[in-house]
């Protein structure tokens, strides 16, 4: 006890070492690795990613192309590279957004019961009702092979859950001792989410987001590989293994870099979200 | 008189390699037909001797010792063992029945589930046999209801019941009677009495003095972990010899002084009841704070209160007690303006700002975000109002607090200490009315008594009208000026 009490000055790194457990430490590793992967591959100056080089398709990892080149000669390295910063920046920014949302609408209809909560309520379990893969091939379906649509689509599916965690957490804390206490002290709406909403909600939906961002990833590559997300020549991991796939004997190492790249995202986001939320 | 269990030395240590003595060594015996009742303050190691007897400590803690039953050595016996006798030869009855009883499932089921699985009756036998018990404990429309559809005693009553279907003779009771108003706490201890008849074994656990002296037998005192006496009821409870055991004895609200400024006699206190006094006068009396005339509200079409005509002066100390579910919080939610009432007028002093009228919790870690210290919670207070930090240090002294929990958050407190932080937080903002909701009932008699006092004290130092909730109608006559009976 006596040691973990003395706590000198803390680096933020050593903080977030001493509250994350080992495993979601990994995970976090494996993003920020895969972070500098994507986007530290073009300033370090690689070849184009769509540049094509009919004489040497299919190359094995050498010293001109790293990671190999693919059945129209381009480098692998910049294409792996260029797929990850997609899938990962879409991940972000549709997470971002469908946590915004969520956390938005949540906090309004917990906030108050009545006719709003209601109406979100209803639009929520009408967007739960159908298959979230469907949403966003719907959607995909009207403008074909944009990367807005897809942004659109994901952001649609994930922030239901959000809204529905954040809404039942603040329906219960409205009701507490704790927040009348602070209303009747005179506290705002600000203070009561800063100090009594926020704490309690935050892990929560951190490992939502986490989770969500894996959805995300899984859903961008899954339309790839069927061909009915982004279109060629993007470097995308999905539609990269579908075009590779007839290589799989002359060239299993093109193959297996999308797959693999896929495999630690995924794996990477769902060590950090830990448990699911209850 | 026949022994039914013998405890030799059982003792609760945490595990580890430095381990830390929670329940020093300890022996006694249980004997058939004389009830055993363990009294001492909250956090002396009392429920960890009643899981330790039972065998389900938590992993983390090391017991060693003895147990005897039937020749044999409780603390031996591999869990699944132990786990057989739960039941069959030793109950424990819940602390809270509610969260005992399963919320989505019909009373009478169960409590037909365990005749069945414990009792190993058939299914039409534990049926009656249900029934039978059902009707025993004037309970015989209950059997279809759920645990939310009954009152607390009732919900208390169905509880023992189905914690009784084994028949065990030895029967642990911890705390029994927490937060039961005086009626139910009776009913409790005319319970547990039938239920030791003179065969059985009962080991009770409390800090009420009165259940002990009910139960009568023997008692016990401990206080952190240690057996400070024991011996007859009747002796120990009259007269206790150690230190603690009589302030202990003090502590319990029936023998609190009366409240200075009051009318001494109770007879005259009954009469200055302002229930139905007849004035419907929608101006205020002058002096008041806060006044309601013709004050009525029901729940669940039940009337709570009705035609309630109070007003507050500054430094007025108000006392409501009644049994539980009689609308005393209600009363005073209605009152602060949290809850609408359904019918009468309230007048609230236009003058004063709405933040003068606060409330204080029954349960105190519940009245503070748990995620920040003390000390922010305090300074955000401050910072909002414009207060002076400097008011905080003196204000502490005064409460008894030291200094250093500021840095600790609501969880890393006792409960006496919170409610006493939750004092502060109020009087930092000169309150001119306060409503302490039940403020004292989940704190063992000791701290109780000092928080009560400290509470009325500042009030009136203060010049603040106080409206004290208790289902304690001791607590609320000793300490008030006034009292409203619901």
């Amino acid at each position: 006890m006596k040691t973990l009490t003395r706590q000198g000055p803390m680096t933020p790194l050593l903080a977030l070492r001493r509250r994350l457990p080992a495993s979601r430490m990994l995970g976090l590793c494996l993003l920020v690795g895969l972070m500098l992967f994507g986007w530290g591959v073009p300033l370090l100056g690689g070849a184009d990613p769509y540049a094509q080089d009919l004489m040497h398709t299919l190359e094995a990892p050498g010293a001109l192309h790293p990671l190999g080149t693919d059945h129209l000669g381009r480098s692998l390295l910049a294409r792996t590279a260029e797929a990850v910063r997609l899938s990962l920046g879409l991940a972000f920014l549709s997470v971002a957004s469908a946590v915004t949302i969520g956390l938005v609408l949540g906090v309004a209809a917990g906030w108050r019961r009545g006719w709003g909560d209601r109406l979100l309520g209803a639009l929520a379990d009408c967007v739960l009702a159908l298959p979230g893969l469907l949403l966003v091939l719907m959607l995909a379906a009207i403008a074909p092979g944009s990367f807005w649509t897809l942004y659109l689509g994901i952001s649609l599916v994930l922030w239901v859950e959000v809204f529905r965690l954040v809404r039942s957490v603040t329906q219960g804390l409205m009701a507490s001792p704790q927040v009348q206490a602070s209303r009747l002290l005179g506290f705002g709406r600000v203070y009561l989410f800063r100090r009594h909403l926020w704490p309690a909600l935050r892990p929560q939906v951190m490992t939502l987001a986490a989770f969500g961002a894996a959805t995300a990833i899984l859903a961008v590559s899954s339309l790839g590989f069927v061909s009915i997300g982004l279109r060629p020549p993007t470097a995308e991991l999905g539609l990269m293994m579908t075009e590779l796939f007839p290589y799989y004997q002359e060239a299993p190492w093109a193959l297996a870099q999308p797959v693999l790249a896929l495999f630690l995202m995924v794996l990477g986001f769902i060590l950090l979200a830990g448990e699911e939320p209850k | 008189m026949s022994t039914m269990m013998t405890v030799k030395e059982l003792c609760v240590t945490t595990a580890g390699d430095a381990p830390e003595v929670l329940l020093e060594p300890i022996s006694f015996a249980l004997k058939a037909g004389e009830p055993l009742t363990l009294i001492g303050q909250t956090g002396s190691g009392k429920s960890l001797l009643a899981q330790a007897l039972m065998g389900n400590l938590p992993g983390s803690l090391e017991v060693s010792g003895e147990v005897w039953v039937d020749q044999q050595d409780v603390l031996s016996l591999p869990l699944s063992e132990r786990r057989r006798w739960w039941g069959r030869r030793l109950a424990m009855l819940p602390q809270e029945p509610w969260s005992a009883l399963d919320p989505i499932m019909a009373i009478g089921e169960q409590i037909g589930e365990g005749h069945r699985l414990v009792g190993g009756l058939t299914t039409v036998e534990a049926e009656q046999a249900t029934r039978r018990d059902l009707a025993h404990l004037g309970l015989e429309d209950s059997y279809a209801r759920l645990p939310m559809q009954m009152s607390g005693g009732m919900a208390q009553r169905a509880a023992f019941a189905a914690a009784r279907t084994g028949n065990a003779p030895i029967v642990i009771a911890d705390e029994p009677t927490k937060g039961l108003d005086r009626g139910r706490r009776d009913e409790v201890v005319a319970l547990l009495r039938e239920a030791l008849g003179s065969h059985g074994a009962l080991l009770t656990i409390t800090h009420d003095f009165e259940v002990a002296r009910q139960l009568g037998g023997k008692v016990m005192i401990l206080r952190k972990g240690r057996c400070l006496e024991q011996g007859d009821a009747d002796s120990v409870l009259s007269q206790p010899t150690s230190g603690y055991g009589r302030e202990l004895m003090e502590a319990q609200p029936e023998r609190w002084p009366e409240a200075t400024a009051a009318p001494t006699d109770p007879q005259r206190k009954q009469a200055a009841i302002e229930r139905s006094a007849p004035t419907l006068s929608c101006t205020p009396p002058p002096g008041a704070v806060l006044s309601a005339s013709a004050l009525g509200k029901s729940r669940g079409g039940r009337v709570l209160f009705k035609d309630l005509n109070l007003a507050f002066r500054r430094g007025d100390i108000v006392g409501v007690s009644g049994p539980s579910g009689s609308g005393k919080s209600s009363l005073g939610d209605v009152l602060l303006g949290l809850v609408a009432p359904d019918e009468g007028e309230l007048w609230r002093d236009p003058s004063v700002q709405p933040s003068r009228f606060l409330k204080l919790y029954q349960d105190p870690p519940a009245a503070f975000a748990p995620y920040w210290t003390m000390g922010t919670l305090i300074d955000d207070v401050c910072r909002l109002h414009r207060l002076d930090s400097a008011r905080i240090a003196p204000m502490l002294e005064r409460l008894g607090l030291a200094p250093a929990l500021l840095d600790r958050r609501p969880g890393e407190m006792s409960g006496g200490e919170l409610q006493r932080f939750s004092i502060l937080r109020a009087l930092l903002l000169d309150p001119v009315f306060l409503f302490a909701d039940e403020p004292t009932s989940r704190l063992d008699p000791v701290t109780q008594r000092e928080t009560v006092a400290l509470l009325v004290e500042l009030a009136k130092e203060r010049d603040c009208a106080l409206l004290l909730v208790s289902h304690d109608e001791a607590l609320v006559t000793k300490s008030c000026d006034r009292i409203v009976s619901l």
